[in-house]
C-alpha cells in the first residue's frame, strides 16, 4: 500500500505540517522536559491538593505544579485569571519561542470544562452569604473562551476562536478539525491544542460514576478499576506545508489524516463492539490514504476503565492486530479537553526519538484483548506514521494520524 | 461560498415554530417575564422562559427522559428544522449529515444542582445521574442520537456571537466534502445563578423593558430556548458571507471589531439584524453602524425576546432569513429615540440582503450575510 506522500495529492488537500508545539502536563514544562518523563517511564499522579477529596473514591491526579505556569505575562492580573489561562499562556509561550513568526488565521482549541473552578468559586460564596468581591472577575474568566483569548491578547495574536468541548475527544477533534481546515486550503495556518484545569465539579462527578480508581491507573491491564483524571495544555501550530517549507520554518512531522464518529449507543458508555472507535479510525486511515499495515504506533485513549478498555481494544485489535500499543494515560492521567493535543504532542515526540512510550503500571494482560502492549517502559522502534485516539462522553470518537517528516 | 439555508426551527419564549413566532413579532409581541427564584437563595430575577407546554410537544425518545431543558429546546428546534428542509429539498440522509451545537452556559440547571449536592451533603452526595448532562456536548449526543447522525458532531462554546462561528464552522465542513448536510442549533437554558451572575457583571436589569441602543445602557434580560439552521447547498435563502471577526479586551475596544465586520459585509439594500440587547453591544453596534452602514434599517429582536446567549446569534440568522423572505421587519420595541439609527417602517420592502451582526458578552464577535 503506498503512503499518503507517494498519492501526490490524490487525497484532494494541502499537506499540513506542524512547525511548532507547546506543553505543560503532568509530564513537566516543554517538549524537553515531556521527552525526559516519556523516556523514564515517570508516573506523575500524585496526591490532590486543590480541593477536599476525603469522601471520594480516588484521592489522586496528574497535576501541573504552579511554578511550571507562566505568570508574567498577566501584569498585576495575576491572581484574577483562571489556572487554565496561565496554563494556556505557558503552552503558548514556548510555541511562540520556537516560531515566533507564526501568525495563525483560525485558533481550534478544544476544552471541557474552561473555567469552571471559578463557578464552584461563585457558588460557595453565595452558598456562605460571603463577601463577592471578586465575583465579577469569576463569571468574566469562568467562560471556555477565555483562557484561549487571553493567551492569544498575551502574545499580540487577535485571531477567531472556534472552542470545541466535545468531551474527551475535544482536544482531538479540535486538531482534526484545525488540520481539515489548512488541507482543504482555505487556512494556511491555525493554531489548535487543547486544555483543561482539574475542578472539583469534574472529579467529584467522575468519582461519582465509579469512573475513576483509588489503585493506581492501569490501562489494558486485566485488573484496570479505572480512571485517573489529569490537567494540563498543549498547542500546535499547523501550517501548509508548502508554506512551512517557503519560509524555511522547522517542521515537527504532518498530521496526514483525521477520523471523526459519533456513538449514538448511551451518553456515557460505548457501544461494546467497538464500532464508534473503528469508525473514527478507518476514517482516519482513509483521510490518509494509506492502510493499517502503515501505522506504526497507537496512543490510544486508554482511560483504564473496564467498557472502554474494552470497546477501544477491540476496535484496536480488528483494525491493527499487532502494532504496539500505549496509553499516556497511565502516566499522566486523564486531562479531558487537554488530553488529546498532549498525546497529539507524546506523538510527536515519539516520532522524533523514534521511541514508543511506555503503558506503566501494567500488570497482566485482558484474556479478551489480544494487544501489543509497550508494557512498563519506553522502548525504541522505528516509528514513521503514529495514530492517536480520544474518545468522549456523548459517543464522540476522534482519531488523528500524525507521520514524521522523511529526512 | 454556496451555502444556503435549507430550513429551520425555532423556540423561542413567544412559542415555537418559525411562522407562528414569526408572525407574533410582527404583531409587535413579546414575550412576557417571569420571576425566576432559586429554593437556596432569596432574591429573584426576571427572565423570558419557553412556555412548559412546548416541550410537553416533542415527541417522546428514551434520550429526553432525564435531558436537561437545554437538551430539549435543541431537540424541537433541531427536529423542526430537518422537517422544513425536507418539505423543501426532499430526504435529508442523517450519514451525510453532520451536526454542530452551539452554547455559552450549557446545562447550567443541572450543573448548578449537581455541585449544590457536593457543597451541601459532601462528595458521597454527589449524582451520577445528573454529572452526564452537565457536560457541554450532552445536547448534541441527545440530538445526534434522536437524528441517527453517527458522523461529525461538534459542540462549540463561547459567547452570543458562538452562533455564528458555528456556521462558519458549518461552512468549512461542508466545504471539506465531507457532508452534504449540516444541523447548525444553538441553545441556552436560563437559571437563577446566570441571573445572579450577569447581575454582578452589570449587564442585568430588574425588569423590562430592554431599551435598545440607549446611552447610557440599562441592561438586559436573559432568556433561553434554541434555534437551528439546515445548511446545505441548496435554499432559498444564501449566505453569501461569514465573518468569524475577532475577540476584543476591553469593552471600549467592541465597536472597533464590529465595524471592521460591518466594513467588511457591508452592502447595498441591506438590513441589519443587530444584537443590541441593553448593554454596552447597543454601542459598539449602533456606532459601527452608523459608520458602515448609514441609512440601514436596523432591528433586534432583544427586545421582545431577551438575550438568549448560546442560541441567540441563531435566532438573529432566523430572523434575518425571514425579513428577506417576508421582505418585512417586525417594529423595534423600545429604541432610543436619538440613537440615530433607522428602525423598521411600513415601508421599508427593499432590502434583498440581510446583515447580522453578533458582538457577544465575552470578548467574541461575527458576522454574516444573506440574500435571497
Amino acid at each position: 500500500m503506498p503512503r499518503f506522500n507517494d498519492f501526490g495529492g490524490k487525497t484532494g488537500g494541502s499537506r499540513v505540517a506542524i512547525v511548532a508545539a507547546g506543553i505543560v502536563s503532568p509530564f513537566g514544562c516543554g517538549l524537553n522536559e515531556t521527552l525526559g518523563s516519556l523516556r523514564a517511564n515517570k508516573d506523575c499522579v500524585s496526591p490532590v491538593t486543590q480541593f477536599d477529596v476525603t469522601q471520594c473514591r480516588s484521592k489522586a491526579a496528574g497535576q501541573v505544579r504552579d511554578d511550571w505556569l507562566d505568570s508574567t505575562r498577566n501584569g498585576n492580573k495575576s491572581d484574577r485569571v483562571h489556572r487554565a489561562t496561565k496554563m494556556m499562556i505557558t503552552a503558548l509561550d514556548q510555541l511562540c519561542r520556537q516560531d515566533s513568526t507564526f501568525k495563525p488565521e483560525l485558533t481550534v482549541i478544544g476544552t471541557t470544562s474552561g473555567g469552571m473552578s471559578f463557578g464552584q468559586d461563585y457558588y460557595r460564596a453565595l452558598h456562605r452569604h460571603s463577601e463577592l468581591r471578586h465575583s465579577p472577575a469569576w463569571v468574566a474568566n469562568y467562560p471556555p473562551q477565555k483562557p484561549v483569548i487571553d493567551a492569544q491578547t498575551a502574545f499580540e495574536i487577535s485571531t477567531p476562536c472556534q472552542i470545541i468541548a466535545n468531551a474527551c475527544a475535544s482536544g482531538t477533534n479540535a486538531i482534526g478539525h484545525a488540520f481539515e481546515c489548512v488541507r482543504s486550503g482555505k487556512y494556511q495556518r491555525v493554531l489548535t491544542g487543547g486544555y483543561d484545569a482539574i475542578s472539583e465539579l469534574v472529579f467529584v462527578g467522575f468519582d461519582s460514576l465509579q469512573a475513576s480508581t483509588p489503585e493506581k491507573c492501569r490501562p489494558f491491564d486485566r485488573e484496570r478499576s479505572g480512571m485517573v483524571l489529569g490537567e494540563g495544555a498543549a498547542v500546535l501550530a499547523l501550517e501548509n506545508f508548502e508554506s512551512a517549507r517557503g519560509r524555511k520554518a522547522q517542521i515537527l512531522g504532518e498530521i496526514i489524516g483525521y477520523g471523526i464518529s459519533t456513538d449514538n449507543h448511551h451518553l456515557t458508555q460505548p457501544d461494546p463492539s467497538g464500532s464508534g472507535p473503528r469508525r473514527a479510525m478507518e476514517q482516519a486511515l482513509k483521510s490518509a490514504a494509506i492502510s493499517a499495515d502503515n501505522v506504526d504506533y497507537i496512543n490510544a485513549h486508554g482511560t483504564a476503565t473496564v467498557f472502554n478498555d474494552a470497546a477501544e481494544g477491540k476496535a484496536i485489535q480488528e483494525l491493527f492486530g499487532n502494532v504496539p500499543v500505549s496509553s499516556s494515560k497511565s502516566m499522566i492521567g486523564h486531562s479531558l479537553g487537554a488530553a488529546g493535543a498532549i498525546e497529539a504532542v507524546v506523538c510527536l515526540l515519539a516520532l522524533h526519538a523514534q521511541l514508543l512510550p511506555a503503558n506503566i503500571n501494567f500488570r497482566s494482560s485482558d484474556a479478551g484483548l489480544n494487544l501489543n502492549i509497550v508494557a512498563n517502559a519506553a522502548r525504541p522502534a522505528k516509528i514513521d506514521i503514529a495514530l492517536s485516539n480520544s474518545f468522549g462522553f456523548g459517543g464522540t470518537n476522534a482519531s488523528i494520524l500524525i507521520q514524521k517528516l522523511a529526512a | 461560498m454556496n451555502l444556503r439555508v435549507a430550513g429551520m426551527g425555532w423556540v423561542t419564549p413567544l412559542g415555537r415554530g418559525i411562522d407562528l413566532v414569526w408572525d407574533r413579532l410582527v404583531d409587535g409581541q413579546e414575550a412576557i417575564p417571569e420571576a425566576i427564584s432559586d429554593a437556596v437563595f432569596k432574591k429573584s430575577y426576571c427572565a423570558f422562559r419557553v412556555p412548559a407546554e412546548i416541550l410537553a410537544q416533542l415527541p417522546p425518545h428514551p434520550r429526553l427522559r432525564r435531558a436537561s431543558a437545554i437538551s430539549k429546546f435543541a431537540a424541537a428546534a433541531g427536529l423542526d428544522a430537518i422537517a422544513q428542509a425536507e418539505a423543501a429539498i426532499g430526504k435529508i440522509d442523517p450519514d451525510r449529515t453532520a451536526l454542530i451545537f452551539a452554547a455559552s452556559n450549557g446545562g447550567v440547571v443541572y450543573t448548578k444542582r449537581f455541585y449544590q449536592g457536593i457543597v451541601e451533603s459532601g462528595a458521597e452526595a454527589a449524582s451520577p445521574l445528573l454529572f452526564p448532562e452537565t457536560v457541554f456536548n450532552a445536547p448534541a449526543s441527545h440530538l445526534a442520537a434522536i437524528l441517527g447522525i453517527a458522523g461529525a458532531s461538534y459542540t462549540i462554546v463561547g459567547d452570543g456571537a458562538v452562533g455564528l462561528l458555528a456556521v462558519k464552522m458549518a461552512n468549512d465542513l461542508l466545504e471539506n466534502e465531507s457532508a452534504e448536510f449540516c444541523l447548525v442549533v444553538g441553545a441556552e437554558e436560563a437559571d437563577w445563578i446566570l441571573c445572579d451572575a450577569y447581575h454582578k457583571w452589570r449587564l442585568l436589569r430588574k425588569e423590562p423593558p430592554i431599551q435598545l441602543f440607549r446611552d447610557p445602557p440599562r441592561g438586559t434580560i436573559l432568556s433561553e430556548g434554541a434555534g437551528a439552521v439546515l445548511l446545505s447547498h441548496e435554499g432559498a435563502v444564501k449566505i453569501e458571507a461569514v465573518d468569524s471577526g475577532g475577540n476584543f479586551s476591553r469593552r471600549r475596544e467592541a465597536s472597533e471589531i464590529v465595524r471592521s465586520i460591518a466594513h467588511r459585509l457591508a452592502a447595498d439594500d441591506a438590513c441589519v439584524i443587530a444584537s443590541a440587547n441593553g448593554t454596552f453591544v447597543d454601542l459598539a453596534e449602533r456606532d459601527a453602524i452608523k459608520k458602515e452602514l448609514p441609512g440601514a434599517t436596523v432591528y433586534s429582536l432583544k427586545s421582545a425576546l431577551g438575550e438568549s446567549v448560546g442560541a441567540s446569534a441563531i435566532w438573529d440568522v432566523i430572523a434575518a432569513a425571514q425579513a428577506l423572505k417576508t421582505r418585512h421587519l417586525p417594529p423595534v420595541r423600545y429604541p432610543h429615540s436619538s440613537s440615530g439609527l433607522n428602525f423598521p417602517g411600513l415601508d421599508d420592502l427593499a432590502w434583498r440582503k440581510a446583515i447580522v451582526l453578533s458582538c457577544g458578552l465575552n470578548q467574541q464577535a461575527a458576522g454574516l450575510r444573506l440574500s435571497i
